[in-house]
C-alpha cells in the first residue's frame, strides 16, 4: 500500500505555522510538520494531543518513590535493624533523599524509554527525512492525498500564499 | 500596539487606598516604636529585609538574564528592572531598623543573663563593624544594580548595542559581587539573631527563599500590568510559562535546602544545633512550621506541576500570592521565635508593618514603573522576545535594526 504526499518547503516559522493552520481547517491530511527546532504553536496548528508522557514520569517517579520508601523501611527497622546513633528504627527524615533520588532516577529513564518506545526509535533506525534541510533551516509540510477530491493545483496555490518556497509531490511506499 | 507608551498614571482611587494604607501602616509602626518595641522591631526587621531581598531578586533575575543572553524575557524586564529600583529605599530602611535598634541582636547587648561569644564570632559580631559590612554590602548591590538598570534604560533612546554588552559585564560582576556578599548579609541580619546557633546552608537557605519570593513578585507585576493594558498583546502564554517554570523550579530548590538544613541538624543532633527547630517545633509553633513547607513547596509544586496552570495568568497569579505570604512565614519563622515565648505573636504589631510595605512597596514600583518606556523599546533582543508567539505580529517586522544585528553576528 502506497500513499501519495504532497510536500511543501518554507524558510519562515510564521509560514508553516499559517500554512498547517489553514490546512487543517480546510480539512486536508496533514501527515506530519518538520522544523530545525520547536516552534512555537505548531504542535496545537496542527492539532496534536497533549503528550501523555508526563503521566508515565508522575506514576512511575510516584511509583519508584513509594518503593523506596517501602524498601528502606524494611531494611532498616524490620529485616535488619541497625542502630544510627540512637535514632528510631523508622527515621523517616534519613529516607529522605534517597527516595529523592530514586524518584527521579525512575521518572526519568522511563519517560525517555517511554518515548523511545512510543516514537519506535530503536539503535540502527534511518531517519525519514523528507529533505535533509529540516534539520538545519527549512521548515517542511507533509500533506496526504487523501482521495481522489484532492486537487493539487489548489493546495499548490493555497501554499504558495504562505510563500512555499518549494512544492513537491511524492509516492511513498510503506 | 504603542511600544513607546509608558505606564498611564494610576486609578486615583487605588493611589489614594494605598496611600491610606501605608499612612495606616505607617501609624501602627509608630505606635509599636512606643508601645510595643519588643514586638514591632522583630516585624519591622522581618518587612526591611523583605523589601531588600525583593529589590535584590529583581536585580539578580535582569543580571542573569544579560549573563545567559536570555531573549524571552526582554518584554518583561522593566518590572524586575522596577524592582531592583527599589533597592536605595529599602536598603535605607534596614539600615535605620540595624541603627535603632540594638537589642534585636543578644550579642549587641551587654546583659548578664547572655553567654558571652568566644573566638571568630566574638570577632566578627561587634556593632561598628557589623554596621560597616551592612553598609558595604547595600552599597555594592545599589551601585551595581542602577548601573545595570540605567544603562538598560539609556537604551530605549539609542538602541546601540553597546549598552547590552556593558549590562552583560555589569551583570556578572553584580552576580559574583551578590554571591559573595549576600550569604554574609544573611548571617550578620537573619542568623546572628540567635549568635550562637549556626548553620552554614544559611546562606543558601536564604538566596533560594528570597529569588523564590522576587520571581512571585515579578509574576504578580508582570500579570497585574497585562491586566492593566500597557503589556496587553505584548506578554502570552510562553511568557507566563517560562515564569511558571522558574518558579516551579525555585520552589523546589527552596524546598530542598530547607529539608536539607533540617536533616543534616537532625541527623548530628547537637545541642546547640538543634535547639533552633526545637524551639520553633514545640507546642502552637509547629503548625506554623509545617504551613511553611506547605505554602513554599506543596501548593506551588503540585498546581504548577500541570502544563496548563503555568499558562494560566490567573493560577500562576494565585500561586505567586501563597508564595509571598509562606516567604513572610518563612521569615516570621527565622526572624521571631528568639523574640518570643510558647505562643507566636500574631496581630496588628505584625500586620501593621506588612501592609505598610506592600503599600509603599507598590506605590514605589508604579514611580518607577513610569520613568521608562514600559518594555525596553530598543533592546536587540526584543523581537527574539516577541517572537514568542502563538500568533505571529507584524510587530516582528517592524524591529529592523535588531535583525540585522543578528544576520552580522551570524556572518
Amino acid at each position: 500500500m502506497s500513499r501519495r504526499l504532497l510536500i511543501g518547503v518554507f524558510e519562515r516559522e510564521e509560514d508553516i505555522l499559517n500554512a498547517t493552520r489553514a490546512s487543517r481547517t480546510l480539512g486536508y491530511t496533514l501527515v506530519d510538520a518538520y522544523a530545525p527546532y520547536a516552534v512555537h504553536g505548531l504542535d496545537e496548528a496542527m492539532g496534536l494531543a497533549p503528550s501523555r508522557l508526563p503521566w508515565v514520569c508522575f506514576a512511575l517517579g510516584l511509583a519508584g518513590a513509594a518503593f523506596k520508601v517501602w524498601f528502606e523501611f524494611w531494611t532498616t527497622s524490620v529485616n535488619w535493624p541497625v542502630n544510627v546513633g540512637g535514632k528510631p528504627w523508622n527515621s523517616l527524615p534519613a529516607f529522605v533523599p534517597i527516595t529523592f533520588e530514586v524518584m527521579v532516577l525512575t521518572a526519568g529513564v522511563s519517560t525517555v524509554l517511554a518515548f523511545l518506545a512510543v516514537a519506535r526509535l530503536l539503535p540502527g533506525r534511518k531517519a525519514r527525512l523528507p529533505r535533509a534541510r529540516v534539520t538545519d533551516d527549512e521548515f517542511v509540510l507533509v500533506l496526504e492525498e487523501s482521495d481522489a477530491a484532492f486537487d493539487v493545483a489548489r493546495v499548490r496555490r493555497l501554499l504558495d500564499g504562505f510563500n512555499a518556497v518549494r512544492i513537491e509531490e511524492r509516492v511513498e511506499e510503506a | 500596539m504603542n511600544f513607546e507608551s509608558t505606564l498611564p498614571p494610576l486609578p486615583e482611587g487605588s493611589v489614594r487606598l494605598l496611600r491610606a494604607l501605608a499612612a495606616v501602616g505607617g501609624l501602627i509602626i509608630l505606635a509599636g516604636v512606643l508601645f510595643a518595641p519588643e514586638r514591632i522591631w522583630p516585624s519591622l526587621l522581618l518587612v526591611t529585609y523583605f523589601l531588600v531581598c525583593t529589590a535584590l531578586a529583581g536585580a539578580f533575575f535582569v543580571a542573569l538574564q544579560y549573563v545567559a543572553g536570555a531573549g524571552w524575557s526582554v518584554a518583561l524586564r522593566r518590572v524586575p528592572e522596577t524592582l531592583a529600583m527599589l533597592l536605595p529605599a529599602a536598603g535605607a530602611a534596614l539600615i535605620l531598623v540595624l541603627l535603632a535598634r540594638p537589642s534585636l541582636y543578644p550579642w549587641a547587648v551587654h546583659d548578664s543573663a547572655y553567654v558571652a561569644l568566644q573566638g571568630f564570632k566574638a570577632l566578627w559580631l561587634n556593632r561598628p563593624f557589623f554596621l560597616a559590612r551592612a553598609a558595604v554590602y547595600l552599597a555594592l548591590w545599589i551601585g551595581l544594580a542602577l548601573a545595570i538598570v540605567r544603562t538598560s534604560r539609556r537604551q530605549d533612546s539609542d538602541g546601540a548595542i553597546e549598552h547590552t554588552l556593558r549590562n552583560e559585564k555589569l551583570s556578572a560582576v553584580f552576580i559574583v559581587v551578590f554571591a559573595l556578599t549576600f550569604w554574609p548579609a544573611a548571617f550578620d541580619w537573619i542568623m546572628s539573631l540567635e549568635p550562637h546557633w549556626s548553620s552554614t546552608i544559611f546562606g543558601v537557605y536564604n538566596f533560594a527563599g528570597m529569588f523564590l519570593s522576587g520571581l512571585a513578585t515579578i509574576i504578580v507585576l508582570t500579570v497585574w500590568l497585562e491586566r492593566l493594558g500597557p503589556l496587553h498583546g505584548v506578554l502570552n502564554d510562553n511568557h507566563l510559562h517560562d515564569l511558571g517554570r522558574l518558579l516551579f523550579a525555585f520552589s523546589t530548590f527552596w524546598a530542598y535546602i530547607w529539608f536539607s538544613q533540617y536533616m543534616l541538624i537532625w541527623y548530628a543532633n547537637f545541642p546547640e544545633e538543634t535547639v533552633y527547630y526545637t524551639r520553633r517545633l514545640h507546642g502552637a509553633w509547629q503548625p506554623l512550621f509545617l504551613l511553611n513547607f506547605f505554602l513554599n513547596w506543596v501548593v506551588p509544586f503540585f498546581i504548577l506541576l500541570m502544563r496548563a496552570s503555568k499558562r494560566s495568568a490567573t493560577t500562576l497569579m494565585r500561586v505567586a500570592v501563597f508564595v509571598l505570604v509562606g516567604r513572610w512565614l518563612d521569615l516570621y519563622l527565622m526572624i521571631v521565635p528568639p523574640h518570643a515565648g510558647d505562643w507566636p505573636p500574631f496581630g496588628v504589631w505584625e500586620v501593621g508593618p506588612a501592609v505598610a510595605a506592600v503599600a509603599l512597596g507598590l506605590l514605589a514600583s508604579f514611580h518607577y514603573l513610569r520613568q521608562a518606556p514600559i518594555i525596553p523599546v530598543r533592546d536587540p533582543l526584543l523581537a527574539e522576545s516577541l517572537a514568542q508567539s502563538d500568533t505571529p505580529k507584524p510587530s516582528r517586522v517592524s524591529a529592523g535594526s535588531s535583525k540585522d544585528f543578528f544576520q552580522a553576528g551570524v556572518g
